[in-house]
């Protein structure tokens, strides 16, 4: 459930669903008793009409009717049936739609009384009022009598089914059109966070530097304080890196006068000038070193996507310049889509490093491949036809000038920075022969 | 070679001045941006090191604006922190090579002579003109395959003739690259140097490598034979 939307929707469906339910239940119940009711009601009439029909004996005493108020009373298994029973004995009279089945009255009512129940008689459910009737004879002595009239529940049945289906179409239809207009609805009110989102990517996409557009006031606090975290980032990495050059140039300086008064006095027949010489170049690799590891931004989340094939043309020509006297060949094969997110600084310094050194190292060729990759990256290729490097000095290589004691001359310590910097991003810098001779370096970012 | 040095390390400044003066070269110093800018505007020079974290105007702003002043000298720049965004800034604005600060001094000339060979349309460090060859790198000179020896300030007037083999140098022209600005001009000090030259160069007087064009200069006679 790691959508709002999602979230939303389920949560108002499922009350929805419960509040719709309920109310079925309730309409359901209501209608059932009111049904039942009428089904009570036109029981009586029956008896009322078995009543009015019932015949009088000479002596006054009741005989069973003979005409029948209700043709089903006739009709065998017609689902309406009657029976006449005197208390205490056998049935007076049964209706010929019982077909030779027997039911006793489910209970004698005294007169005026009766009972309505429900139950089974040979598979059938049926509905019964028993209604309790005294009948008086001509010697004024009272009978009582218990009049039974059943029907069958299938016409009730009927009656509910009907009226189920109905309500449930008309709440069924109901939830749909409601769960649509949340869904709506829903779609409306989250926009702006969908926006902000989009805004987002695009930033992320290098598109835009800030969130610009349009948000409501809920949100607006959010993107404004998202501005200013970019706003400050930037602020700080630009105030970083320029006190960091500023250390670089005062460190640095200071050495260089250093170094240049030892050569100067190196007639002198001093060790010391060599000494300090050779200290000077140590102290100044580990500044570089330990500067250049400063610098090194690492991913941002807000940072634009750097176009690798652009820094690689730059340092290109760059390198032509600076190599004119030995102008190596250059292959080059960009892909001009690939990206790298991350800062440009650190990239120019991953492939300065790496291309000077294939500038260096080259007898007559450089070939270069950017390609974006698969599932996000981009990889880098980078060979030459020069001597190469042998598979057991790879890490001495890329070891040089990681440890501060080492006393390594100057040289080489690119390699091992750009290594350096590519384990910051999370990369991979490898080594291969090249097909051209040399070496194959392949960077994945 | 006439240099400019922009550095705003006075040490340092003065440092280079010393050693590229001995080397023989003419050189002016300034010590910020905008005093760089009006000695590249100024003055008629054949290089500039520029330092790229100067006060008042950066190193590479004054490169982009000597180069927007249609002025077309090598340019070499030092960097203190060395990172490769300076670099490439630096090269895109114009200039032709870096160095990382600290340099050894050998280094630095190495380059300005690679610089100062290829502004004038040498692209081999080797200068051949018939049986004269001079090498930029190592600073020798063989004639006919026989090596000569020379002094420093001989040394830089042969390379300054052969570098523009073919074309007439003025005396002012060539006292100007090779010493400051107020060096005294009236003396003769340039002919006894191009005397000696030819003497060494050619004893026999058979080449004839360096004429005199009265009232007009010299010229490096022999043709370049690569290039």
């Amino acid at each position: 459930m790691h959508s709002l939307q999602s979230r939303l929707l389920l949560a108002a469906s499922l009350v929805l669903a419960g509040f719709l339910g309920a109310t079925g239940l309730a309409l359901d119940k209501a209608f059932r008793v009111s049904a039942e009711a009428a089904v009570q009601d036109r029981l009586q009439s029956y008896i009322y009409a078995l009543l009015a029909s019932a015949d009088e004996a000479e002596n006054g005493r009741m005989l069973p009717p003979r005409q029948l108020p209700e043709p089903r009373f006739s009709k065998p298994d017609s689902g309406l049936y009657a029976v006449i029973s005197k208390h205490d004995q056998q049935p007076l009279w049964q209706s010929s739609s019982l077909a030779g089945r027997n039911f006793e009255p489910t209970t004698q009512q005294p007169p005026g009384e009766r009972h309505f129940s429900r139950f089974a008689l040979a598979g059938m459910q049926l509905y019964a009022l028993d209604f309790g009737v005294a009948w008086g004879d001509d010697s004024g002595t009272e009978t009582l009598y218990t009049f039974t009239v059943a029907e069958d529940t299938a016409v009730f049945q009927a009656e509910i089914d009907s009226f189920r289906t109905t309500l449930w179409r008309w709440l069924g239809g109901m939830a749909v059109v409601l769960l649509l207009a949340q869904g709506a609805i829903l779609r409306w009110g989250l926009r702006p966070l969908r926006t902000v989102t989009a805004d987002l990517q695009q930033i992320e996409k290098g598109g835009s530097d800030r969130l610009d557009g349009d948000y409501p006031r809920e949100l607006a606090g959010l993107t404004s304080s998202l501005n200013s975290l970019i706003e400050h980032s930037k602020v700080v990495q630009s105030r970083y890196r320029n006190s960091l050059d500023d250390l670089a140039h005062s460190l640095k300086t200071p050495l260089a006068i250093l170094q240049s008064s030892c050569v100067d006095s190196k007639d002198a027949a001093d060790d010391s000038h060599a000494i300090v010489s050779e200290q000077v170049d140590r102290m100044d690799e580990i500044i570089h070193h330990q500067l250049q590891r400063a610098a090194v931004s690492g991913r941002s989340t807000l940072a634009k996507p750097v176009a690798v094939g652009r820094v690689v043309e730059r340092l290109l020509r760059s390198l032509d310049k600076v190599y004119r006297d030995k102008q190596p060949r250059v292959k080059q094969r960009l892909d001009t889509s690939a990206s790298f997110t991350g800062d440009e600084a650190d990239l120019t310094e991953i492939l300065g490093n790496l291309l000077e050194n294939a500038y260096k190292y080259c007898s007559h060729t450089v070939q270069v491949q950017v390609s974006s990759r698969q599932h996000g990256g981009v990889e880098i290729s980078i060979e030459d036809d020069g001597p190469g490097i042998a598979a057991d000095q790879v890490d001495t290589v890329l070891q040089r000038g990681t440890r501060m004691d080492e006393s390594i001359p100057g040289q080489g310590i690119g390699l091992s920075m750009a290594n350096e910097i590519i384990g910051v991003y999370g990369g991979q810098l490898t080594f291969a022969a090249s097909p051209l001779g040399g070496t194959l370096l392949r960077v994945v970012l | 070679m006439h240099i400019l040095v922009v550095e705003d390390e006075a040490q340092l400044r003065e440092q280079l001045r010393e050693r590229l003066r001995a080397a023989g070269h003419a050189v002016d110093v300034a010590a910020d941006g905008e005093e760089g800018l009006y000695y590249g505007k100024e003055y008629p020079l054949d290089l500039a090191i520029i330092d790229i974290g100067l006060p008042k105007l950066s190193g590479i702003e004054l490169i982009r604006q000597l180069r927007a002043h249609d002025r077309h000298f090598p340019i070499l720049i030092l960097t203190a922190r060395g990172n490769w965004q300076d670099k490439v800034d630096g090269l895109e604005s114009g200039a032709d090579d870096y160095l990382v600060k600290p340099f050894r001094f050998e280094e630095l000339e190495a380059r300005l002579n690679a610089l100062l060979r290829r502004a004038s349309g040498w692209s081999k460090p080797v200068l051949d003109c018939g049986p004269i060859s001079l090498d930029t790198g190592k600073q020798s000179i063989t004639v006919t395959g026989k090596p000569v020896d020379l002094t420093a300030f001989e040394y830089k007037v042969l390379e300054y003739l052969m570098l523009h083999a073919g074309e007439v140098i003025s005396k002012t022209e060539l006292t100007d690259n090779l010493y400051e600005q107020d060096y005294d001009r009236d003396s003769n000090v340039l002919e006894v140097f191009i005397g000696r030259l030819r003497r060494k160069l050619d004893p026999d007087n058979t080449l004839t490598p360096i004429e005199t064009l009265r009232g007009r200069g010299y010229r490096f006679r022999l043709d370049a034979s690569n290039g």
